[in-house]
């Protein structure tokens, strides 16, 4: 451990670790630019410049080691004044096209010139002009070379986390620019993380590009649903322009820090993968009878009037004719109200959640094989044997005429067993119930159709490969006509005689804690933002 | 005797006549005057115009009218009558359709008895340019003025609403408390003159007219007489905009018969305001025979011309007090109710009397 | 907090009496009278004319004098080649403080520009006419110098502008 005294107070901190670590440890905010704490320290930006007593200039804090008795300064004159050298350095050749620049609202250049801004500059000459204005330099990034400050944490990105190498600082001097190799192009699946990265507004993102400023966005900490891994997210919505973009509601995701899980970054197909909660869902609210009222002919019926049809339905229904399945993608707390419900309740024994066939690609970093977020969670929650688990077998059954009934919570038949089986399913299936946020081939067949919210409408938890109990949050309220599952599930079990006296997710998840030892012990607040693992 | 009865009704039409042509015009004058007090320019919005091309000499006469805003009165007048003639429920028919007429009617009575010329021979026959000669003129005249109340009080009883009756009783404690005042000020000029008759007072001023040996008596008779009139400052039981007065439930053209009466009064207040304190028709200088300048100078002018230049300056005179009250209507604020029994009670009910003492002492000291 | 006692004035005895104040009253307004008469029949004979006997302007034949900085409806300004120089930055929809203006970006075709209005519509039915907008402006893009006053609609849709309205007042 080593003494140090920052701005006056005294810390006792790690040996060997950097002064801006100790910093951000004592949560001091230090401007900063080339510093990243996933990457390698470049300390090329020069930014973070703090004052250490009896050291004669001031030095930076990246790449400076504590030492014991150490005496920071990050405020002081000879700091201040450093750091504002620093930035008219970096302003030179910055351009001042903040009305147009994606970052504005977001950028450490405008946020830390409030700060140490030097307010009447004393630079009289011209800017460089650089060649790459608004160049989309792949499928995802946009690149304006001007302005960059040539900090390199896209070009360390790409050497030490991707090590596809894709950036690098070309020219000397002050025409020095940030440009991809000489023909490449950035398409790597995790390209999006270096508009993360960059502290201003050199390299943007394409599909945010224009869509809000930055300002309008409301945040709410997620979990990403695009595969078992469980990537920690911040879903940013619109919520100060109602009138904005009406039909779409979610702007970007952007990666949270999670140590155990993502670190600070996320894949680009996660980072892309919220259309589904805009697009293609099925809003006309709850729909009944063979192909029901989807022309409008028909007054919709209400959730309460078709909750009650299906409870009636339910309880005539024989538990051998019947069959669940279960989806990975719902939260550990919709899994336990259809254990409780169809398992212990109704008795039916033919309950699957597990679809075959459909994994995806699989790397060593952060994209998962399975593409469900809960998985492990259906798996410990509903306890059936690993074989049990497959939906095959009875579908097998449903496609030779064994079962009256399916229920089907978000699978879609067509894409695991193929157009043909599901058209054989449905003529031998006399009810089959959909339920699920988005439009797919078995909804269009269902004979009940139960519009569900999609995982940033509704509260809940995920858990992930490796048994990681994590949150996700609402962010706004589901789109008309949809209910979150737990919340008709919980209405059905009423409907059926259970006596479910649940108010919400939290009280849900409590329950499944006080009955399932993976679960035991948990509670919302112990999960936290950051996650906790299951008992083994 | 039928000589005589015409020679009554044609004084009486031009008294009536001249009375209601200048109550009608006053609802201009208040336009236009407040106007130009106020750096205005006023209404002049409503204008008569034709055509075709025949009638373009009557536009040219129209012209200036139009421009005046003359015709926003007639405009009043037809907005009057085409106005719904409204009866509250549980309203007194009779007495709710009586009351304006008897406050309108009672106004222009008083009209009878002021003295508009001096006696003009005319045809061998003498004839008093006065309505009607009473020797008791000025009671005659208060008891009209008096009985105005009865229309107040009447159109607040009668509308059945609280308002109403509130305001009518506003009015008549007011008009009440100010007739004492006004009537203990005009018995100063009466002492003076040694007479009730409206005439013989206007004679007695040739020399020296009222309002220089009654000053007091004519500051009193003047700010009773406007609160007779219930106009701004004087304006509680009106209030039309904010503190609802005794005709809020009238509405066409009895309720221009109360506005039309309110204008008539401050008519008739002018025409008394003369008589009383302003030798009525009396010219300066001019005797029955002509113009006799105290530098020695004289005009001579014959019997008729003197009469008809008594009763322009009798006009002029009334114009001139017309102006005035209009400009008092556009300067002076609301009183307080509390303020206007005040000043009726404690200051002008005492200065009044005391006027009259001292007037008697003065009268008996001289003989 | 320290109470600070404002004695009201007592009235002495003319004061009471009402006079005074009716006769200084009487003088002020009198004075605007004839003060206007005499310039009103001056007029009428041809003279004094840069006197003004009244304060009024007969609205919808004679239009009052603006001050330069009234604040009046907005136009976008154009650049040379007739497109708007808005860049569709959003501040003057940020400064708004009655929200009546809503704007969709898109891509400019020049680079150097990079970013442009898709739509701007302004809702002049909920403009408070602070003119913030204006202030905020980085390009110079929006004005209210159109100097049209009289803004009127028979609907709440009426009032609304979009881009084609503001570019060419």
């Amino acid at each position: 451990m080593a003494n140090i005294t920052i701005d006056g107070k005294p810390y006792a901190v790690k040996d060997g670790i950097t002064v801006i670590q100790a910093i951000d440890e004592a949560k001091i905010d230090l401007p900063r630019y080339c510093y990243h704490p996933g990457l390698s320290i470049a300390g090329n930006c020069r930014i973070c410049q703090v004052e250490v007593e009896k050291l004669p200039r001031s030095v930076i804090a990246c790449n400076t080691r504590v030492a014991e008795g150490m005496v920071i300064h990050t405020k002081s004159p000879k700091a201040r004044e450093s750091q504002q050298a620093v930035l008219e350095f970096l302003l030179a050749n910055h351009p001042l096209d903040c009305p147009v620049c994606d970052q504005a609202g977001e950028c450490k250049l405008q946020d830390y010139y409030m700060e140490v801004g030097l307010y009447d500059p004393k630079f009289d000459d011209r800017k460089v002009k650089k060649t790459k204005k608004a160049f989309p330099i792949g499928p995802t990034i946009m690149l304006d070379q001007e302005r960059c400050i040539l900090c390199s944490r896209c070009v360390r990105f790409g050497d030490e986390i991707t090590r596809t190498h894709d950036f690098g600082i070309f020219n000397r001097g002050d025409r020095s620019e940030i440009d991809v190799c000489p023909g490449k192009e950035l398409d790597n699946k995790y390209s999006g993380n270096v508009a993360d990265i960059c502290p201003v507004g050199a390299l943007t993102d394409r599909d945010f590009r224009f869509k809000m400023r930055v300002w309008y966005l409301g945040s709410q900490k997620s979990v990403c649903p695009g595969c078992s891994r469980g990537c920690n997210i911040e879903i940013h919505y619109e919520k100060s322009r109602p009138y904005h973009l009406k039909k779409e509601r979610v702007m970007r995701l952007k990666p949270r820090e999670n140590q155990a899980v993502n670190r600070w970054w996320i894949c680009d197909a996660g980072r892309y993968g919220y259309k589904s909660i805009d697009h293609g869902r099925l809003v006309e609210g709850p729909l009944v009878g063979a192909q029901m009222n989807r022309a409008g002919t028909r007054p919709a019926p209400t959730w309460t009037s078709v909750l009650e049809n299906l409870a009636g339905i339910f309880k005539k229904a024989d538990p051998a004719a019947w069959a669940v399945f279960a989806s990975p993608r719902h939260t550990n707390e919709e899994l336990y109200l259809v254990k409780r419900i169809f398992l212990d309740h109704l008795k039916w024994g033919q309950v699957a959640f597990h679809a075959p066939g459909q994994e995806g690609d699989e790397d060593d970093f952060l994209i998962r094989k399975d593409k469900n977020p809960n998985s492990t969670g259906a798996s410990r929650i509903l306890r059936l044997g690993k074989p049990d688990e497959d939906i095959t077998p009875i579908l097998e059954k449903a496609r030779r005429g064994g079962l009256e009934g399916l229920l089907v919570f978000g699978h879609d038949l067509a894409g695991i067993a193929g157009p043909q089986t599901l058209e054989t399913v449905r003529q031998k299936v006399k009810t089959l119930v959909f339920e699920g946020p988005n439009d797919n081939p078995t909804a269009a067949v269902a004979d009940i159709v139960l519009p569900a919210a999609s995982y940033a409408e509704k509260e809940g938890t995920f858990t992930n490969f490796e048994g990681r109990v994590q949150r996700i949050r609402k962010a706004f309220e589901p789109v008309s006509g949809s209910l979150a599952t737990w919340d008709w599930l919980l209405n059905l079990s009423g409907l059926l005689g259970m006596s479910l006296k649940h108010r919400g997710p939290e009280d849900i998840f409590e329950a499944l804690a006080g009955e399932n030892e993976f679960f035991k012990g948990l509670n919302y607040k112990k999960i936290g933002d950051q996650g906790c693992l299951l008992n083994s | 005797m039928f000589t005589e009865f015409l020679i009554k009704a044609g004084l009486a039409l031009f008294i009536l006549g001249n009375a209601l042509n200048f109550a009608g015009l006053l609802t201009w004058v208040e336009r236009k005057q407040s106007a130009v007090m106020q750096d205005r320019i006023g209404a002049n919005r409503a204008r008569i115009e034709f055509g075709s091309k025949w009638l373009s000499p009557v536009n040219w006469i129209l012209g200036p009218l139009n421009a005046l805003g003359i015709f926003h009165a007639l405009a009043d007048a037809i907005k009057m009558f085409a106005k719904e003639d409204f009866m509250p429920r549980g309203a007194d028919r009779f007495l709710h359709t009586l009351a304006p007429a008897i406050s309108v009617v009672f106004a222009l009575a008083a009209f009878a008895v002021v003295p508009f010329g001096d006696v003009w021979h005319v045809g061998g026959r003498l004839v008093n340019l006065q309505v009607s000669g009473l020797n008791a003129g000025i009671l005659f005249v208060f008891a009209m003025m008096s009985l105005g109340v009865y229309g107040v009080i009447l159109a607040g009883f009668s509308s059945n609403n609280n308002y109403a009756l509130l305001g009518g009783m506003r009015a008549a404690s007011q008009m009440l408390s100010y007739e004492i005042t006004m009537g203990l000020a005009v018995m100063g000029v009466v002492l003076c003159a040694g007479t009730l008759d409206l005439q013989g007072i206007v004679r007695s001023q040739s020399a020296l007219w009222g309002f220089a040996t009654q000053p007091l008596a004519f500051l009193l008779f003047m700010t009773a007489a406007l609160a007779e009139t219930k106009r701004v400052p004087f304006d509680l039981p009106e209030g039309e905009s904010e503190i609802i007065g005794y005709f809020v439930e009238y509405s066409g053209m009895k309720f221009g018969m109360f506005f039309l009466t309110d204008l008539v009064e401050t008519v008739l207040v002018a025409c008394l305001v003369t008589t009383f304190f302003f030798g009525g028709w009396q010219v300066p200088y001019l005797l029955p025979d002509g113009f006799h300048f105290p530098w020695g100078a004289a005009v001579a002018l014959p019997h008729t011309a003197v009469i008809v230049l008594g009763v322009t300056a009798f006009f002029l005179k009334v114009i001139c007090f017309n102006w005035l009250f209009m400009a008092i209507r556009w300067t002076l604020p609301r009183f307080r109710y509390d303020q206007l029994m005040d000043l009726g009670w404690k200051i002008l009910f005492p200065a009044s009397l005391v006027n009259t003492i001292v007037t008697s002492v003065i009268v008996v000291m001289k003989g | 907090m320290a109470t600070k006692i404002i004695k009201r004035k007592e009235l002495g005895f003319w004061d009471r009496t009402y006079l005074p104040a009716v006769g200084l009253g009487l003088w002020i307004t009198s004075r605007h009278f004839f003060r206007n008469m005499a310039v009103h029949a001056l007029h009428l004979f041809g003279f004094a004319k840069n006197l003004r006997g009244a304060e009024t302007y007969q609205y919808p034949e004679e239009q009052r004098p603006l001050s330069k900085r009234t604040r009046t409806r907005h136009r976008l300004t154009k650049r040379e080649d007739g497109s708007p120089r808005c860049v569709a930055c959003m501040m003057c929809e940020t400064v708004c403080p009655a929200r009546c203006i809503n704007i969709v970006a898109k891509e400019n075709p020049d680079p150097n520009i990079e970013k442009m209005p898709a739509s701007f519509d302004l809702d002049l039915g909920m403009c408070v006419y602070c003119g913030y907008c204006v202030e905020v402006c980085p390009e110079d893009a929006i004005r209210m110098d159109t100097r049209i006053l009289d803004i009127a609609a028979y609907s709440r849709e009426g009032m609304k502008l979009d881009m084609q309205k503001l570019l060419n007042p």
